[in-house]
């Protein structure tokens, strides 16, 4: 009598644990189909060469250079300069001397009104300031720059259309013009006659300086940013410009 | 032949006390078989039914995913077709784009030019303004050394005739009269250097 039962519970032990065990290897239903499929969260988009956009196409290192015309008794001169705030310009003191009348026109041809100018007396400097609003400004750096970094030089060599070229730095010298207290930056970057007072910047385009000279083996002379901050944060550095005669 | 006969039943034997009465036994084997014949069939039958609800099951959802398959499918070319949309949208944007770029390119470039011929112009006008400002000095400075020189001239004839008849006049007036005419002369000599410094520039 035993045999038969314990083959019977056995069995029936094997079907339940066979239908157990059914159950969970058997497939679930499937679960209803969405209506919409598309994630919630799309993908973020991100502008690449959003540094270059501005109001109008052109970048920030355009916009801020501008091309001083002096008008003086002696005769007709061009430069260039660099605004550093909505109504200072900075260029050199050699391109505003002499002048009867300074004529500031920015880089898409609008003319800038002169209210005023002054030039330093230890370096190679000169403020002007404008009535009228500057397109923009840039950063000045935190520091002078070091042999082998890149710069860029923005301005209008021999009076001509607006030009960016670029070089790095080679190192420091005294200055052969004997304009600058200190030591000035040698660069390869190429400049010409008219791109004085243009700004020197680094690769975040960023003032690292200001162009005052060429020398005769085609190297550029930057005043240094050092110098140019000692010389704002100076009051007394500046002096008015006196009229030409 | 002989014939089988069965043999007479037992019998106890007479006087002898009958055994206590015992209850036959009951028949074991045909009660064991019909149970041990159950158990398979119960087996099978649960066999049977379960595979039979499996079956069911597995049809069930055989047909359900195949729904599902198909619906997923369906969405499936939907959002092809949606996505080739889009990509040919967004090769049209990005053609745009490029050409956007470029015409502003060209724009800049061509503002560049503008405001550089601009300078150029302005540069030019100050110069001619310079240019017609000396003019109109050496002008005004020729006319001046001209009427200086006219007057200068003028005066020294009248001096001349004034000389060739000089007992009719006082000499003292006479000797006035020619150094005015010298101041003249040397006035529009004066005149004269400085039209020439204002040439020579």
């Amino acid at each position: 009598m035993r045999a038969p039962r314990g083959v019977l519970l056995a069995s029936s032990l094997v079907t339940s644990v066979a239908l157990v065990a059914g159950c969970g290897v058997l497939p679930g239903l499937p679960d209803a189909v969405p209506e919409d499929i598309a994630p919630t969260a799309g993908p973020s988009l991100v502008a690449h060469g959003r540094e270059n956009l501005s109001p109008d196409g052109f970048d920030a290192v355009q916009r801020m250079a501008v091309r001083i015309r002096n008008v003086g008794c002696a005769g007709l001169s061009t430069g260039s300069g660099f605004a550093i705030d909505e109504h200072t310009l900075i260029t050199n003191r050699h391109v505003v001397a002499d002048s009867e009348v300074l004529q500031v026109s920015t880089y898409d041809g609008r003319d800038i009104e002169v209210t005023a100018a002054s030039t330093a007396g230890l370096a190679d400097l000169a403020v002007v300031r404008t009535d009228d609003p500057l397109p923009t400004y840039p950063q000045l750096a935190d520091a002078d720059p070091a042999t082998g970094d890149p710069v860029t030089v923005v301005g209008y060599p021999e009076g001509g259309a607006l030009t960016v070229t670029q070089g790095e730095v080679i190192g420091r010298t005294t200055d052969p013009l004997n304009e600058n207290l200190g030591e000035v930056l040698v660069t390869d970057a190429p400049v010409e006659p008219g791109s004085s007072g243009s700004a020197a910047l680094d690769e975040a385009g960023r003032v690292i300086g200001v162009v005052y000279a060429k020398t005769s083996d085609g190297r550029s002379l930057l005043i240094p940013l050092s110098t140019v901050e000692q010389l704002l944060a100076d009051a007394d550095a500046f002096a008015a410009l006196p009229p030409c005669s | 032949m002989s014939q089988a006969s069965q043999p007479p039943a037992w019998q106890p034997p007479p006087g002898a006390i009958p055994p206590p009465a015992v209850p036959a036994p009951a028949p074991a084997r045909p009660r064991a078989r019909r149970r041990g014949s159950r158990a398979p069939v119960v087996v099978l039958t649960l066999l049977l039914a379960a595979a039979v609800g499996v079956g069911a099951y597995l049809w069930l959802t055989t047909v359900r995913w195949q729904e599902d398959s198909a619906l997923w499918e369906d969405r499936a070319r939907e959002q092809a077709a949606e996505v080739v949309a889009l990509r040919a949208e967004l090769d049209g944007v990005n053609a745009e784009l490029v050409a956007a770029r470029e015409q502003l390119a060209t724009a800049t470039g061509r503002i560049t030019e503008l405001a550089d011929e601009k300078a150029q112009l302005g540069d030019e006008t100050v110069a001619a303004q310079r240019y017609l400002d000396y003019q109109t000095r050496v002008t005004e400075a020729a006319g001046v050394v001209a009427t200086a020189l006219g007057q200068c001239t003028e005066a020294q004839s009248q001096l001349i005739g004034y000389l060739e008849n000089r007992e009719a006049y006082d000499p003292a007036d006479l000797e006035r009269f020619a150094g005015d005419v010298q101041a003249l002369c040397d006035q529009a000599n004066r005149a004269n250097e400085q039209l020439q410094q204002e040439l020579r520039r």
